[in-house]
């Protein structure tokens, strides 16, 4: 409650109300429309007041917001939702929200754990385009800001509405990016790749709004023209058959690059190779040219740097002279090996029924336990025990993870074998821990910096079968809802269906986007 | 906790028994905390998209009756008018809400094409028959229904393929998603969601693959994998260097038929260049009519080809052939026929967007190449008239 200012300093900006938009009503309710058309003193200060009372849930800790001071003075802090007063700083349960309102006339109140807005006139919640605007900026971070710096940079002309409506083609209600994928013969390992690519937001923004223009392109079989039509496919025709992804097979097939040549069979092959194939080999298209190179700094601006690279930091400690080296590499995707994990856990006995492991615990092991390595220390000049600690030094706007299921037997006859652990992943995933952020200082008060670390899962990407022979797989979120894509077949699936698959690849998508 | 009586928390649902400790009590009222947030969470998104839809419900339809009064005044963009329903006022271009849209909105009209939305899935889990006499928004409720789509399709059971013998295929009449024996009534016949598997077009050779085969397809016109490589690289050693192929690939379009005729190896390069020429721009209308000009520019100098080539029972024969075209089953079991010799592929679908006079130039193409080695094509050529007039047999007689 004292977090909140009364009455916030020289209110020199007047605040306005979000200018009507055609099919939508101004106001979120009649009670509203007369608070805001009082006058311009009142719309600043409730304006301010809801700005206020979001910081206090979002930013600061919990604590303050569930706490209420109950009418007969008693303090209450607890779970479920407490409601914070617009028109005063006060902060009251459910039961007292209407003696509060009786009382003071005041009628509007902030749900602590959402920020939505409660109109005791309706008796309901009601979702006020300007205060709801402001709510959803709110859960979006400083991150966003910088997307739309830049994604959409301001023009004059192309901001214009008829503009855009002039030369712009609606597409049809029915046309939404659910569709399946014909399976050319052992090609579903494309197929989940793909999906999965659909389905991500910043690629989608990308080729809906001409980033790769397959008309201006002079490439022969190029592949990203090749997205770009699927694009369109998925997202401008009202067709619901599979998808014949016949131009992106020819480009793969006519693609020259050495280092994927055994891709190039037709042979059942590994999704995760053709994730990284397909990702360099649009990043050829759009990017600088230049190859990225494993192991170290690549920056680019294209848009698969922009939507999957991040970058890792390894400092590297000398036991002997305590000297430290650092060393910065761009990552493409995350690779967690789960083999040595489940072992040990089997060994110490802390492992679960059925040898369960845990996403944070394979990043756990990754990114903020460090290990013992040897390496040839400058200051010593010479081979030295070294501690090697790798965190994420920049987290990518769509985090890729591959689990490693798959090991090499040794022995005579070395066969790779497919390791079934069940790995538990979540919904909603925090990487805050498993950046360098994390380190030294005590990071658990900063929300903001929390909330622009938090990720959704976007799609899974499932095989079954054995190693060398088997089926892929997806599942993609679209909104809240998710589908299971079968090749050609779409349907729709249950949360509890994505969380109990075994995973290969996921793909989570940072909130902040979404 | 927020349960002052200390028995248990607000949704009221999991209660600790009176006996219980006050740490057992403490915990009962927590989990059950946390159970009320979990449905309020749920409840408030619910709320939040169903009382959005419905205010821009009552938004748009009060926008529309503006409009519809001010006629041609469209300029102005705040006309002069006022207008009320029972959900919204429209009063100097701003809309704004009369009472609950919860109460007051029955509907929710599509927010982009102003159309009623079906509020329930056609079929399976908790389908409703729509009203016929509305015209609802295409985007319609998903289906949800074992062995159909999101959108109530199905597929028809893959045909008679590589290394499927057509009796194997079991053909059972009283399953709607085995392929009939029809041939091109089946696609008329079928209900409008039992869909087949397509065919698409290889961006090299321009033939009709169906989609399940393009892989391989693919793997031996444009890839060096698979037998084609050593066969390549046989060439490559007989031939020393081949006619230009852009691709760099050591797969000449021709070598899968076999020894091509020297003309035709030259003249398929420069066939390529223009449909590929095409094919980057294919989005773009001017082009298309150019490539079936090209395509179609093609076919009479192989028709002549043939008609010097063959005899005039191979001729009569290509006839006949184009008069069963129309068969589906014909073309299916030939193209599995070929399959063993060699790799080239027939289109085996009926729906295969080629016009049909193209289908006898298709065989065509497999003809010259058997020229210059005769005593194979004597071999080969028999088989083939075997076949078709096997084959003519199968279709002359008829299946009812």
């Amino acid at each position: 409650m004292a977090a909140r200012p009364a009455t916030p300093a020289s209110p020199k900006t007047n605040y306005k109300v979000k200018a009507p938009q055609p099919g939508q009503p101004m106001y979120g309710c009649e009670h509203l429309q007369r608070l805001f058309n009082q006058d311009q003193a009142t719309t600043n200060t409730s304006i301010q007041h809801y700005k206020a009372i979001l910081r206090s849930i979002y930013d600061t800790t919990p604590l303050l917001s569930q706490t209420a001071k109950g009418i007969d003075g008693q303090i209450v802090t607890s779970l479920t939702p407490t409601y914070l007063c617009l028109q005063c700083p006060s902060t009251l349960t459910e039961d007292d929200r209407t003696k509060h309102g009786s009382k003071k006339s005041h009628r509007f109140y902030v749900d602590s754990r959402s920020g939505a807005l409660y109109c005791q006139m309706c008796d309901d919640i009601v979702w006020d385009p300007t205060f709801e605007e402001l709510r959803l900026k709110k859960i979006g971070t400083a991150r966003k800001r910088k997307h739309e710096e830049l994604f959409e940079a301001s023009d004059p002309v192309r901001d214009n509405p008829t503009y855009i409506s002039s030369n712009t083609t609606a597409a049809s209600c029915k046309a939404n990016g659910l569709r399946g994928i014909y399976n050319a013969g052992a090609t579903c390992y494309q197929n989940v790749v793909l999906q999965s690519f659909l389905h991500n937001p910043i690629l989608r923004n990308f080729y809906l709004s001409d980033g790769h223009s397959s008309s201006n392109c002079d490439t022969p079989h190029c592949l990203s023209c090749a997205m770009d039509d699927m694009f369109q496919d998925f997202y401008a025709l009202e067709n619901t058959n599979g998808y014949t992804a016949a131009n992106i097979l020819s480009g793969f097939w006519i693609s020259e690059k050495k280092a994927f040549e055994n891709l190039v069979t037709t042979k059942e092959q590994d999704a995760h190779e053709f994730f990284q194939f397909l990702a360099e080999e649009l990043h050829e298209r759009n990017g600088d040219g230049k190859k990225p190179e494993t192991g170290s700094e690549h920056s680019c601006n294209c848009i698969i740097h922009q939507t999957f690279y991040g970058k890792l930091q390894s400092n590297t400690t000398c036991q002997n002279c305590g000297g430290v080296t650092n060393q910065v590499q761009s990552f493409l995707d995350l690779s967690l090996p789960l083999e040595n994990l489940s072992q040990r856990k089997s060994k110490k006995g802390t492992a679960r029924p059925g040898g369960m492991l845990t996403l944070q615990e394979c990043l756990d092991e990754e990114y903020v336990k460090s290990d013992k390595c040897e390496y040839r220390c400058h200051n010593c000049g010479s081979m030295q025990q070294a501690r090697r600690q790798t965190s994420i030094k920049r987290l990518p706007n769509v985090l890729s993870i591959q689990l490693k299921r798959f090991e090499y037997k040794q022995g005579r006859n070395e066969r790779a074998a497919k390791i079934d652990t069940p790995v538990q992943f979540p919904l909603q995933l925090n990487m805050l821990p498993y950046t360098n952020r994390a380190r030294g200082q005590d990071v658990r008060e900063n929300y903001e910096l929390a909330r622009s670390c938090t990720y959704d899962l976007l799609s899974v990407v499932v095989h079954v079968g054995e190693i060398d022979t088997g089926h892929y797989v997806s599942y993609c979120r679209v909104g809240d809802q998710w589908f299971a894509f079968n090749d050609h077949k779409v349907e729709l699936a249950q949360k509890s269906d994505v969380l109990n698959s075994r995973a290969y690849l996921l793909f989570y998508v940072v909130r902040s986007l979404s | 906790m927020s349960s002052e009586t200390g028995e248990t928390g607000k949704a009221g649902i999991i209660v600790a028994s009176d006996d219980a400790s006050p740490i057992e009590k403490l915990s009962h009222a927590v989990l059950d905390d946390l159970l009320y947030n979990t449905i309020h969470d749920l409840l408030l998104k619910v709320h939040r998209d169903e009382k959005i839809a419905r205010a821009n419900t009552a938004a748009i339809k009060v926008e529309k009756l503006a409009m519809s009064t001010i006629e041609g005044a469209t300029v102005d963009p705040k006309p002069e008018v006022e207008i009320e329903t029972e959900a919204a006022i429209y009063k100097e271009g701003k809309v704004t809400l009369k009472g609950n849209p919860l109460k007051s909105t029955k509907e929710i009209l599509c927010p982009r094409c102003h159309l009623p939305r079906l509020l329930h899935p056609t079929d399976g889990k908790g389908a409703r028959k729509p009203d016929p006499g509305v015209i609802y928004c295409k985007r319609h409720p998903y289906i949800e229904k074992p062995g159909y789509d999101i959108y109530g399709q199905t597929w028809v059971a893959p045909g008679p393929g590589r290394g499927k013998k057509k009796k194997d295929q079991k053909l059972d009449p009283n399953d709607p998603s085995s392929p009939l024996p029809g041939t091109e009534g089946s696609a008329k016949d079928r209900p409008p969601n039992v869909l087949s598997f397509p065919s698409a077009t290889c961006s090299k050779c321009k033939r009709c693959i169906l989609v399940t085969r393009l892989n391989n397809h693919m793997g031996s016109c444009i890839g060096n994998s698979g037998r084609n490589a050593s066969r390549a690289a046989a060439q490559k050693i007989s031939n020393g260097s081949q006619a230009g192929s852009q691709n760099n690939d050591n797969t000449p379009p021709g070598s899968q038929k076999g020894t091509p005729l020297p003309g035709s190896r030259a003249a398929s390069p420069r066939k390529r260049d223009g449909d590929e020429f095409d094919e980057d721009a294919e989005e773009s209308d001017p082009t298309n009519p150019k490539k079936k000009k090209l395509k179609l520019n093609s076919l009479p100098k192989k028709v002549i080809l043939k008609s010097k080539s063959q005899s005039p029972a191979a001729q009569a024969n290509s006839k006949k052939e184009k008069a069963k075209s129309s068969s589906n089953l014909y073309l299916e079991q030939k193209a599995d026929d070929d399959a063993k010799d060699s790799t080239v592929q027939v289109a085996p679908k009926k729906q295969t967007p080629v016009p049909k006079g193209v289908s006898p130039a298709k065989k065509i193409k497999l003809g010259p190449p058997k020229l210059p080695l005769p005593s194979v094509v004597g071999k080969k050529a028999k088989r083939d008239r075997d076949m078709e007039s096997e084959s003519s047999g199968t279709v002359s007689s008829p299946p009812h």
